[in-house]
């Protein structure tokens, strides 16, 4: 059984803007999208980074899309995806890897993403139909994941039995403070019951993340950058090219 | 805020005289009659109904029950939202009382979060008053509390004591004596006439020039078609607000 994943540890938290500012043209760069000069990760930078997260994934066919608000300038990011869960691939205690068990359908069976196209397999495996959203909080000024997942018959999957398809390795942690990790909430756009990581800790997991990228002089899209530490938690896992495509950006 | 305490106090204290009817088609052993209950406006459906439940499960069979939610006018109610919300939004054009239905069963899952105990009600609050805290004061005033504070807000919310409450909510409701206001305004604007449930937005209290902004500013900023034009006095958008340290 692998052990929690630790999350590196926060570090004091100099005035980013000051911070930032000495920085190298790479990170300057993107920070001059904030609106104002106390805003660490404004609105423009987050549609920017999702912009440039989005031109990735459509080189590489992954599915995420930007849907924007009418008569706005606000939008989100959302990706739709499914998961086939065979009871032949369940891990057992004394693995010490932390071992992949849900296989991303299309890799696993070769089928199309167009949903009235994916039938449950056998009677011992499920389709479950995950959905991604990744929307902006202008309260704590961080990006945050909002998903659902559902049967193919659109039953939808209750808490709990999202916490049984957590990942072994994250399951210990969010068992502490489920309350404080996932909870269900409207979503804020589209008035729906979803799930939400809570943003409140965003900040002491990214600065350090962002703070080592300037040390290093090398360039990171915060949306990729978050996404690949927070989605892995709920089943989202980015493929390794978005890191070399955000170190190539800018 | 002293010279707002009556104010306060009304906010506080205001219910809503509500009749709940059981659904016609749930299975009971003996007719149901009736309740009536007056709610708190500043509180949540699901904190406030215990009797309610109570009063309908007595002629029901145990395995004809499962989680309750309510409903009214074909709307199911959403508990999350404080239940003066529900009624302005809703049925404040109607006579009183608030005539609500009583479900339990087919839990609207596409419609209504979960409300599995107290617990999930006091996260709800809490994570409210955080997120208020930080547009107000980048969550410093919240962050410094100790639990305990954090309990008394919620049991004095529970318990409708509303000493109990401000004794704490005061502390987040001020903000340095050199600065004219919060950070930033925690507020929410919701409408029965929009897609997206509400519309919530960056707004600071003062504006670059040092003048002080007015609701009216706030308004015409984030929702300027709720706002008759200059010099037309048509359909006054009416706003109820409540003074807590929450967003609504």
């Amino acid at each position: 059984m692998g052990t929690s994943p630790r999350l590196p540890s926060p570090m004091p938290v100099a005035p980013p803007a000051l911070g930032w500012a000495t920085g190298s043209g790479a990170e300057r760069s993107w920070l001059s999208f904030s609106m104002e000069e106390d805003e660490f990760f404004g609105e423009k930078t987050f549609q920017h980074c999702c912009a440039e997260f989005i031109r990735h994934s459509q080189q590489i066919g992954d599915g995420w899309e930007w849907r924007t608000l009418k008569d706005s300038s606000e939008g989100y990011m959302c990706k739709t995806h499914f998961q086939i869960k065979p009871e032949t691939l369940m891990s057992h205690s004394g693995a010490s890897a932390c071992v992949q068990t849900c296989l991303p359908i299309e890799e696993a069976l070769e089928l199309p993403l167009d949903d009235s196209e994916v039938t449950e397999t056998t009677t011992g495996s499920q389709v479950i139909k995950y959905e991604y959203h990744v929307l902006y909080s202008c309260s704590y000024q961080v990006p945050v994941l909002y998903f659902r997942a559902s049967f193919l018959d659109g039953r939808p999957l209750a808490l709990k039995d999202i916490w049984e398809r957590i990942h072994e390795c994250y399951k210990t942690r969010l068992l502490q403070e489920p309350w404080d990790t996932i909870t269900q909430q409207e979503h804020p756009i589209l008035g729906q019951p979803f799930f939400v990581l809570h943003p409140c800790k965003t900040d002491e997991f990214m600065t350090p993340v962002l703070k080592n990228s300037q040390k290093i002089n090398r360039s990171v899209n915060y949306i990729t950058s978050w996404l690949s530490v927070v989605g892995p938690v709920v089943g989202l896992n980015l493929p390794l090219s978005y890191a070399r495509a955000a170190s190539e950006d800018e | 805020m002293t010279d707002d305490k009556d104010v306060l106090r009304d906010v506080w204290f205001g219910r809503i005289p509500t009749c709940f009817t059981l659904y016609q088609d749930e299975i009971t052993e003996r007719e149901a009659e009736p309740y009536y209950l007056l709610l708190p406006r500043v509180s949540y459906l699901t904190l406030v109904t215990d009797k309610v439940k109570k009063h309908f499960q007595k002629v029901m069979r145990q395995e004809d029950i499962s989680e309750i939610w309510f409903e009214y006018e074909g709307t199911p109610l959403k508990w999350h939202y404080p239940i003066g919300l529900l009624f302005d939004l809703l049925a404040s054009s109607s006579a009183l009382p608030w005539n609500i239905t009583v479900h339990f069963k087919s839990f609207p899952e596409k419609d209504l979060l979960h409300c599995p105990s107290k617990d999930a009600i006091e996260a709800h609050f809490m994570s409210c008053v955080k997120e208020a805290d930080a547009l107000k004061h980048k969550s410093q005033v919240i962050n410094e509390m100790q639990k305990k504070d954090h309990k008394q807000l919620w049991m004095g919310l529970q318990n409708d004591r509303f000493d109990q409450f401000w004794a704490i909510n005061r502390k987040l409701m001020e903000y340095p004596a050199e600065e004219n206001g919060f950070r930033y305004i925690p507020f929410r604007i919701y409408q029965t006439t929009t897609e997206r449930p509400f519309i919530q937005k960056l707004f600071r209290p003062v504006a670059a020039d040092g003048q002080l902004h007015t609701l009216g500013d706030l308004l015409k900023d984030v929702c300027p078609s709720a706002v008759a034009p200059e010099g037309r006095e048509q359909n006054e958008p009416r706003l109820k607000t409540d003074s807590r340290s929450e967003q609504e």
